[in-house]
């Protein structure tokens, strides 16, 4: 009996399933095709991107995103208090500037690495060139998290704490004696 | 065994791994630098996660009880950063990636070569081209390789632009929000709780009820700080 349901429930659940990816492919099937890239340059670009965008660069673009969304959101949160929305607001742009320098740095310092013999591949010899590249940035991207480990520590951490006073000390007209 | 025996075995057994793994990694991501940007961007959430945790818990300074608070609080804001990035960039840059594949996307270059293939192309008010739809991968064609060159570096750089977008959506906008939201609901929570532990303490002064001290008490002090 209690195998029974349990078959009914998962036959009920495949069922539910396979409906909803036929609803799904039906919505995608009907959205028209986009019509061609017809700019050369633009498609150069497009591939262009896609190799030279490491990490790295995923980072800086990110920071520079933030710095001008994220301080915003706190700033219009209405949750909390005038106080503390100026701090969240000064520790928000703090992080976002001493993540993102040493973020971009760490992660570009590492991939650059990458060239030392002891981090390529034994087979890498047998790839082409861009695939040996997006190792790099990978593998590159993997050291520098382990090293990040460390540093968020030792540089992220005390940076942030410095701008963030460094920030409300100005907000409060100079700093305090 | 002796010691050097045992590290140089270590050092053999260390390298060899490495060495594999080294291939791993340029298998697995040397044609998917989208794919890449999301995993190692999840991890990179994983070990900055860790790493704030971390810092509260070996923190000396702050009290067992307010630890008790903090480490949970920590834990859930990870998790929301962690989901919410992978989530978002990661369905943004799938979609990306099957609208290329199903060849919804496309380039000059590779219409000309499914023209060349033989297949129906995609006019408007017509539905019998299969170019574009959900079933059709342009990479599962019988000669793929001859357009496979244009196709994956055309693929590669729309995946590392989505993944770029999606991160945006998740880290700038989408985070911030949800955490704002969390981390006030908590701080509520938080200050509620102390006032509530303050409150049993008290004692009502003479010549005043206990509801009326309460509600003086709670005016007073109700300014928020950090």
């Amino acid at each position: 009996m209690v195998s029974t349901n349990l078959i009914s429930q998962i036959s009920f659940g495949n069922s539910f399933a396979s409906k909803a990816s036929s609803i799904g492919k039906r919505i995608y099937d009907a959205i028209p095709n986009f019509n061609p890239i017809a700019n050369e340059k633009t498609i150069e670009r497009i591939a262009k991107f896609g190799k030279k965008c490491s990490s790295a660069e995923q980072r800086l673009i990110l920071g520079a995103t933030a710095i001008v969304m994220q301080p915003a959101i706190d700033a219009r949160n209405k949750s909390v208090d005038e106080k503390t929305r100026k701090v969240s607001v000064a520790r928000t742009i703090a992080k976002v500037i001493a993540g993102t320098l040493t973020g971009f740095a760490i992660r570009k310092a590492c991939i650059k690495a990458m060239d030392l013999k002891m981090f390529k591949p034994s087979n890498y010899t047998k790839v082409t060139k861009d695939a040996f590249d997006q190792y790099k940035n990978a593998m590159g991207t993997i050291v520098a998290l382990v090293v990040m480990m460390f540093t968020n520590f030792l540089i992220d951490a005390p940076f942030t704490k410095f701008l963030t006073n460094l920030m409300i000390d100005e907000g409060s007209g100079g700093k305090k004696k | 065994m002796k010691t050097p025996d045992l590290m140089k075995n270590f050092g053999q057994v260390t390298a060899k791994k490495f060495g594999a793994f080294k291939n791993v990694i340029l298998e697995k991501y040397g044609e998917q630098p989208g794919t890449m940007l999301v995993h190692t961007g999840v991890l990179g959430w994983i070990l900055s996660s860790l790493a704030q945790v971390g810092a509260v818990v070996v923190n000396d300074k702050i009290p067992s009880e307010q630890k008790a608070f903090l480490i949970p609080q920590e834990i859930a804001d990870a998790a929301i950063n962690i989901v919410s990035f992978y989530v978002v960039t990661n369905s943004v840059k799938s979609l990306a990636s099957k609208l290329v594949k199903s060849g919804k996307l496309t380039t000059p270059k590779i219409m000309e070569h499914l023209k060349k293939t033989g297949l129906k192309l995609p006019k408007k008010g017509e539905n019998v081209s299969p170019v574009g739809k959900w079933d059709f991968d342009i990479t599962k064609l019988a000669n793929y390789d001859e357009i496979s060159d244009h196709f994956k570096s055309f693929k590669n750089g729309v995946d590392v632009g989505a993944s770029l977008l999606g991160s945006i959506a998740s880290c700038n906008l989408i985070t911030p929000v949800l955490r704002n939201e969390y981390a006030s609901k908590q701080q509520k929570n938080a200050i509620s709780r102390m006032h509530n532990k303050q409150l049993q303490n008290l004692e009502a002064p003479c010549g005043i009820s206990m509801a009326e001290f309460q509600n003086r008490a709670y005016s007073k002090s109700f300014g928020l700080k950090i």
